[in-house]
């Protein structure tokens, strides 16, 4: 219970929320929002855990939105050339990859700082993305949104697929030789190396992971709606981060859960809906979300006191 | 050791003039390529429109020597820009009282990011990604997201727009700063004990340096600097609105990294940072006249940040294979 | 370090110095010297598909009438960029220029240095303070934009209900000025009528999406949803398809018919309201040409724009004519 005090601590917060809610605005309650709002938010699921590990083995990657609307780009004009979806979704984890292992090459292979090349990344992707395509949306074929399924199969899927791959992140990070290596880069990566691990290569896997969820996201994002809009990364990587931060993992490297992240995603999704909810207006959307992000940190801060205190 | 410090040094001094040739190259081709470039209009165009920038640039030279990042600077811009107008208009009072107060607002703003770090060892990346969100949507809530306002007086206008002395007047009030901040970081103790915070954290405390004290000031100076960026924003458009700035933080990162300081500290130098400004302020103007589109500018800042990192870090492995080739093993015979 | 600062300040003098002096920017009419006549085309953001429909008209126009046609606008939200570009084409010396405006007052700041450097400036699609331009290139008045949105929705509602609006961003000039004509024409015409919400989607169409959703959820008797951005639009449409309430929730809004074809053909949005985008941008370049010529003087009363005929000038605004109504009827004749 107190190993994951900071994560239950975020769970309880969504639980009080959800209660206010409950109260003064039951109409939040109803099936059919509620599955689309999880529905919308699975494709950021699989960027903030993708994000959790790229932070957690102490890097960062700001390039994530760059990258996420060039493969729903590619994944849109790929499915307009009437590839199935069962080959759409495999460019598009692969376009995502290529990136990351670009992104890597550069933090891990020359040892560049990972804040400074990812955004150079994010400016030059985002840019050349423009350029290339001056913004026109993509029209999708009829029968490529949800996969092909009806609506609300096609729902199932989606979240099914993010709850899918969330548990097994968590899984392999806590169980498998290669999960764990990325804490222990994390924590210290010369302990690490010494420990005959070898950091460069779990970091450059990191960012290939990274770009291959953003890519994976990207795919079940385009499913939901029959036209891409190519702005759609647009602050995906603060999001990403912000529910990375609340969910608990450090920033420092070596410490988080994922199902933290998963709380903190939630967390931060249900602030527009809530003011929605309580009819109250949208400026204060963007305050709201800043205040709770300090809240956590300032939460992990004092955590932090009492350990180096007690 | 000297020796060390010598090729420290050489790197160092390298990296920058490297730049220096490169903003010259810059320069050169523009000035070939298109058209109304190099002239004296333009030159001013390029500084008056890299002002504000510029001194969010040179304010996040320090935090990033001693090893921070602050993220929150433009939106803290932004939050200071409509600050501005509200103490002006709504809450009546001359300009000079406003924009004193504005100052005060930032040095505040800086202040909440400085004890967050401090007192609760917060890594400041985190501390200032939560501010840039809380500043912004400050901004946005207190002018209901639509409230802007406008039509200062015009003495108050000849900041931005007007020239002092032939030189549009926000430069000379950069420069100042620029002068102020290089003697700083440079030539005082207290400034040079940035760089020592940043190398190691740690070892400058044993040393006796109070670490949190000096972290707390560039974070407290960061957050005047924006609040002066504010003024001259406004100034220069003649408007405040609560999405002033946006995007600015990244752009004086990309300047401070270009010019040669290293993102975790320890070691770069205030003319770094200003020949980075300059660097990217050219190019996005350059581009304009040689009639490329915007996104160009984009592409290029991105490749040529990449390109100054990677060549920086092949630079020191070459000099200190070179280093390791000059060494000469001791002899056996030399033992005394 | 300090020597590399003041070589690299001489340096820019120097260079600036002894540069070539500005081609004089003429806004007379003929350019003797071979350098072709030149106008330039800002939009509010590059990468919007509104716009671009704009430039294709504009291009029309310029290769009707022969001259070189400059299209650029800020890619990110910064609302200072525009005031940069438009100083940019003053030293690159254009001849006219045609400016959509993000922020009113802001950008007049830069329109009006241009004005008095010889460059004869139009607004089109959002206008400027009337002083910093000629001309107003109006595809609608922001009254008849806000009106038409309003009597249309009420139309559909049998003047009574409740109805949210979905509006780009918080900020946008224009869309307040559309948001308040709303509210003026509710207030006046229509009290069974309320506006339950407005909520930005932050120019993203899937944000639109996410917010129609929980507007539904939130507002069970809601009866229409209104877009005062092209973005919201069809990403309304999306949420109400399904929440399973097409045709319960009307939808309507501005917005580009190519984008909204399917959904309009499918009954889940009523009417999308626009203009001739095309013909704007046509219309936009024709005047700037004709003001910095000289045959479009202030005072006119009609203008024949090339091709698309004579028409009909209010004081300082040229009325493109007033919105128009795309429905399940006419939306196929349109390809933009």
């Amino acid at each position: 219970m107190k190993r994951h005090f900071r994560e239950l601590s975020v769970a309880a917060t969504l639980g009080l929320v959800l209660l206010t809610l409950a109260v003064f605005a039951p109409g939040f309650y109803q099936t059919q929002p509620l599955l689309s709002l999880l529905t919308r938010e699975a494709p950021t699921l699989l960027v903030a855990c993708g994000m959790a590990l790229v932070i957690i083995s102490r890097q960062i990657d700001i390039s994530v939105g760059s990258q996420f609307s060039i493969c729903s780009v590619c994944a849109g004009l790929l499915a307009g050339m009437h590839w199935s979806p069962a080959l759409v979704v495999p460019a598009s984890i692969v376009i995502g990859a290529a990136m990351g292992a670009f992104n890597g090459l550069l933090i891990a292979g020359l040892g560049l700082p990972s804040i400074v090349v990812t955004l150079a990344t994010m400016v030059a992707w985002r840019e050349g993305l423009r350029w290339l395509r001056q913004g026109i949306w993509v029209d999708l074929p009829d029968g490529v949104q949800w996969f092909g399924f009806s609506q609300s199969n096609g729902q199932f899927v989606i979240i099914g697929l993010a709850l899918l791959l969330l548990v097994l992140l968590a899984f392999a990070v806590k169980h498998l030789a290669a999960g764990r290596f990325i804490y222990a880069v994390g924590s210290d990566a010369e302990a690490a190396r010494l420990a005959g691990i070898r950091p460069q290569l779990v970091t450059f896997s990191v960012f290939v992971l990274m770009g291959a969820l953003t890519g994976l996201a990207a795919t079940m994002n385009v499913a939901q709606s029959p036209q891409v809009d190519p702005n759609s990364g647009d602050g995906l990587e603060l999001r990403a981060i912000a529910a990375v931060v609340v969910g608990g993992v450090a920033i420092s490297g070596g410490r988080g859960k994922l199902w933290g992240v998963f709380v903190g995603l939630l967390l931060l999704a249900c602030v527009s809906p809530a003011l929605t909810h309580l009819h109250i207006a949208a400026f204060w959307e963007k305050a709201i979300q800043g205040a709770i992000i300090l809240l956590a940190v300032i939460a992990d801060g004092l955590r932090n006191r009492k350990l180096v205190h007690a | 050791m000297s020796t060390e410090k010598n090729r420290f040094k050489n790197t160092l001094l390298r990296h920058e003039t490297i730049l220096l040739l490169v903003l010259v190259a810059e320069w050169i081709y523009f000035n070939m390529v298109g058209r109304n470039f190099g002239t004296l209009d333009n030159t001013y165009d390029i500084l008056r429109h890299s002002s504000e920038i510029g001194l969010l640039a040179l304010a996040m030279t320090p935090v990033i020597l001693t090893g921070g990042i602050d993220l929150s600077v433009g939106s803290l811009l932004g939050l200071c820009a409509i600050l501005f107008g509200k103490f002006w208009r709504d809450a009546g009072m001359p300009i000079p009282l406003a924009a004193a107060c504005t100052l005060g607002i930032g040095a505040a703003a800086g202040g909440l990011n400085a004890s967050l770090i401090t007192w609760l060892r917060l890594p400041p990346l985190i501390v200032t990604l939560g501010t840039f969100s809380l500043f912004r949507g400050l901004a946005e809530a207190i002018t209901q997201g639509s409230d802007t306002f406008t039509n200062f007086p015009a003495s108050f206008l000849v900041l931005g727009q007007e020239r002092m002395f032939g030189v549009p007047t926000q430069v000379w009030l950069f420069f100042v700063v620029a002068i102020g901040i290089a003697l700083l970081v440079h030539r005082t103790t207290f400034g040079r004990s940035f760089r020592a915070i940043g190398f190691e954290p740690e070892g400058a405390r044993y040393a006796g340096l109070p670490v949190n004290r000096r972290v707390a000031m560039v974070y407290i100076l960061a957050g005047i600097i924006s609040a002066l960026a504010a003024i001259i924003y406004t100034s220069r458009l003649g408007q405040a609105k609560a999405d002033a700035g946006t995007g600015y933080e990244l752009f004086a990162i990309t300047a401070v990294v270009l010019g040669g300081t290293s993102i975790f500290g320890g070691t770069g130098s205030v003319a770094g940072t200003l020949l980075g400004v300059a660097a990217i302020a050219v190019l996005n103007n350059g581009l304009v006249h040689a009639m490329e589109p915007r996104e160009v500018a984009g592409m290029l800042t991105g490749a040529l940040l990449l390109v100054a990192l990677a060549s920086s870090v092949i630079t020191k492995k070459i000099s200190s294979r070179q280093h390791r080739r000059q060494t000469k093993p001791i002899q056996p015979t030399q033992r005394t | 370090m300090k020597r590399i600062f003041a070589f690299l300040v001489l340096c820019a003098l120097a260079l600036a110095g002894c540069s070539k002096p500005a081609d004089t920017t003429p806004a007379s009419g003929d350019n003797g010297g071979g350098k072709k006549f030149t106008i330039a085309l800002l939009p509010k953001s590059k990468g919007n598909a509104y716009f671009l429909s704009c430039k294709k008209g504009a291009d029309r126009a310029a290769s009707e009438l022969g001259i070189d046609l400059i299209f650029d606008g800020p890619t990110d939200p910064d609302p200072a960029k525009q005031n940069e570009i438009v100083e940019n084409w003053i030293t690159l010396g254009v001849d006219a220029i045609a400016a959509a405006c993000e922020n009113k007052e802001g950008i007049s700041t830069a329109l009006r240095k241009a004005q008095a450097k010889g460059i004869k400036v139009i607004t089109y699609d959002a206008d400027a303070l009337p002083d910093a331009r000629e001309f107003f290139v109006n595809q609608a008045t922001s009254q008849g934009i806000g009106y038409a949105l309003m009597d249309e929705a009420a139309r559909l509602c049998n003047n009574e209900g409740q109805f949210a609006i979905i509006t780009g961003s918080l900020t946008a000039g224009n869309q307040i000025e559309w948001r308040k004509y709303i509210q003026e024409r509710l207030t006046d015409k229509y009290p069974n009528m309320k506006l339950v919400d407005t909520r930005s989607c932050d120019d993203r169409k899937d944000k639109a999406q996410d917010e129609t959703t929980q507007l539904l959820s939130a507002y069970p008797d809601l009866k229409i949803i209104v877009s005062t951005t092209s973005l919201g639009v069809p990403g309304a449409a999306e949420a109400i398809k399904q929440a399973g309430k097409a045709g319960q929730v009307k939808n309507i809004g501005l917005g580009l018919p190519n984008e909204n074809k399917r959904y309009v053909h499918d009954g889940v949005t009523d009417s999308v309201i626009l203009w001739k985008t095309e013909n704007l941008g046509y219309l936009a370049v024709e005047a700037a040409y004709a003001a910095a010529k000289g045959t479009l003087k202030p005072g006119d009363k009609t203008f024949v724009a090339g091709s698309l005929g004579e028409f009909d000038i209010n004081g300082d605004n040229i009325m493109l004519g007033k919105p128009f109504i795309f429905n399940k009827d006419n939306i196929d004749e349109f390809d933009f």
